[in-house]
């Protein structure tokens, strides 16, 4: 079973992503911000981050960084999902290590797809 | 004994002497100082002096000085501070395309409930749905009594489902019997969203183990 | 007093997930006694109808101060020797392997035990490296031990404990630094005493501070939970100042500094996650 870290601050978003991902066949932890999600993936392998932008404390952006310089975490793949839909901001999800790119709120389907094929996952 | 008894500072030698005397002026030099802990003290000598000047070169120098532990320091002093001027300094940092920034002025925003409750209803007919979302995320730690009105209305005419999907968060830890009729309105305003029927269900059912 | 309502657990779930985020310490299902008793006696005590009437007054009430009465109450705050020993195992097993690769040579190492209440931190770390790091006589160690309160730094400084304050003190560790006392209790020796210096500290007195620097590891354990988050910040933005670049913070066993500050890098040594201020050229991302 693979698993999946949400790291996400807000409740139901984590609920509703959960639910969707386990559904799916996913092994679900989470977070609520990048400081806490460092903390989860020094600990344990995750084969997928799901990652919100804005968060307290360390954002998105910045968890990701952090993580991909960080040699002691095992690097899985990464989507971001952010509210904010413009070039610039896909830019700088690519620019700090985002393997894929989605819009909240998210649709049950895409999301599973994307995890699937993220993870390697056939369906 | 290799485990030997140190000895700290003396307050006298050590403590906060150097800006006591220091003008504004040179406190705002101070702030563009490479030497880490003269920013540092000047940060905390404009938040001691406060007052509007003083406030409004803190909030400008937040978005100049990236180092995290002086963003630190001037959030505490700023949250400290509060009033008005803090909170007219922090919302154009809403909109800024630094994330962490956009963060740490929400954080600092969440500390004056009283500062900014008068403002709420005003702010969120912000044109910029980013920013009433990260409103609607100030309103998590207002405390204020009316946050479960704020957030129906929010639920109730906001047009832009990211800012509702914030709203019905918050509302799941405080909705009361009051917002059912607001909560099943946004599931009927939102009919292909399933985020927003997952969480204002969740909400409904919260509310409804209650009743 | 009226029954209350059992608590159902969506409302532990809605209320853990709320304190978790508040303070940082996390209940799991094992906890659900424990919890849910403490949650009925404040239901009760504010005259509050149900879980829900009451959780909405712990999340609106403005002063949050039954925020603060509910985290004394979930907070069993003992002190004793030895206490999250696996901190003081990860110190000498990893911490201070790294601490002397940056020390220049003939500078003391400073520990800061903070808050350090009657002492059993700070001289369980002595003892501890007396007895478990092999270079200790290789360095100078420099201990502070620090607390808001006067009353219980002078008894911190007299070093008398119960017998079930030092229970988890071994048997030859007992004899080599403990004196019996005729009432049964038993005394630190007058080396070790000695050795630790004690200092009152107010968190957010900047001159208290000032009287720290080029700290290399801190213990600051079951502390910062009580604070709110504006006061964690400061808090972990005044340890980060006194520290040297590459020093250690260790928090409580149930704490994590994601609640906190994202000032330290998160290590990992052992299951033991422990933060650390970045070395100058590693300013993260």
């Amino acid at each position: 079973m693979k698993h999946v870290l949400i790291i996400d601050d807000a409740t139901t978003v984590r609920m509703y992503h959960r639910q969707i991902l386990s559904e799916a066949g996913f092994a679900v932890d989470e977070s609520i911000n990048g400081v806490e999600a460092l903390e989860k993936a020094l600990t344990k392998r995750y084969d997928l981050f799901v990652v919100d932008v804005n968060m307290p404390k360390m954002d998105g952006y910045r968890f990701l960084r952090e993580l991909r310089s960080n040699a002691d975490v095992h690097q899985a793949p990464a989507v971001m999902v952010s509210t904010e839909a413009e070039a610039k901001d896909r830019d700088a999800a690519w620019a700090a290590g985002a393997n894929y790119y989605m819009t909240k709120p998210t649709k049950p389907g895409a999301l599973t797809r994307v995890a699937h094929l993220l993870t390697g996952e056939a369906q | 004994m290799p485990i030997m008894k140190p000895k700290t500072r003396e307050p006298s030698e050590a403590a906060d002497a150097p800006n006591g005397q220091l003008s504004f002026a040179e406190l705002v030099e101070g702030l563009t100082s490479g030497d880490h802990a003269v920013r540092l003290g000047a940060v905390r000598s404009l938040g001691i002096q406060g007052g509007t000047p003083a406030i409004d070169v803190l909030c400008q120098h937040l978005v100049i000085d990236s180092d995290r532990s002086t963003r630190d320091v001037i959030a505490v002093e700023l949250a400290r501070l509060g009033g008005e001027a803090v909170v007219e300094g922090l919302m154009p940092l809403l909109r800024s395309d630094d994330a962490a920034l956009r963060n740490i002025a929400i954080d600092i925003l969440k500390e004056l409930p009283t500062d900014v409750a008068p403002r709420m209803e005003a702010l969120l007919d912000d044109p910029d749905p980013d920013v009433r979302i990260f409103l609607v995320n100030v309103l998590e730690a207002l405390r204020h009594p009316s946050v479960e009105d704020w957030l129906v209305a929010v639920i109730t005419m906001d047009t832009n489902v990211n800012v509702v999907g914030t709203a019905l968060d918050l509302l799941n830890e405080v909705g009361s019997t009051s917002s059912v009729p607001a909560l099943r309105a946004a599931i009927a305003r939102f009919p292909d969203e399933p985020f927003v029927t997952f969480s204002a269900g969740n909400a409904l059912r919260r509310i409804g183990s209650a009743a | 007093m009226s029954a209350v309502k059992a608590i159902t657990p969506d409302d532990f779930a809605r209320f853990s997930e709320y304190f978790y985020r508040k303070t940082g310490i996390h209940f799991d299902d094992s906890k659900r006694y424990f919890v849910d008793r403490r949650l009925t006696d404040r239901i009760s005590a504010t005259d509050s109808q149900d879980f829900n009437t009451y959780f909405r007054l712990l999340r609106l009430n403005p002063s949050g101060s039954e925020t603060q009465v509910l985290t004394n109450l979930m907070t069993v705050n003992e002190t004793y020797f030895f206490r999250e020993a696996y901190q003081f195992e990860c110190l000498t097993d990893f911490i201070l392997a790294e601490v002397v690769r940056y020390k220049r040579a003939g500078d003391p190492i400073r520990i800061w035990s903070m808050p350090c209440s009657s002492g059993e931190e700070p001289y369980s770390i002595a003892i501890h490296l007396m007895e478990k790091w092999a270079h200790i006589d290789r360095y100078d160690v420099e201990i502070f031990g620090s607390d808001i309160d006067t009353t219980i730094l002078a008894s911190a400084q007299t070093g008398i404990y119960s017998p079930r304050s030092v229970q988890g003190v071994p048997p030859n560790q007992m004899k080599k630094y403990f004196t019996k006392l005729r009432d049964g209790n038993w005394q630190i020796c007058q080396d070790l005493r000695d050795s630790v210096e004690f200092v009152r500290t107010n968190l957010n007195e900047p001159a208290d501070l000032a009287r720290f620097s080029r700290v290399d590891v801190i213990f600051c354990r079951n502390l910062l939970i009580y604070f709110d988050d504006m006061s964690r910040r400061a808090a972990a933005e005044a340890f980060y100042e006194t520290m040297s670049p590459g020093a250690f913070i260790c928090l409580g066993h149930s704490e994590s500094m994601s609640r906190i500050s994202s000032l330290f890098k998160v290590r990992r040594f052992g299951s033991t996650i422990v933060y650390q201020k970045p070395l100058p050229g590693e300013a993260s991302a």
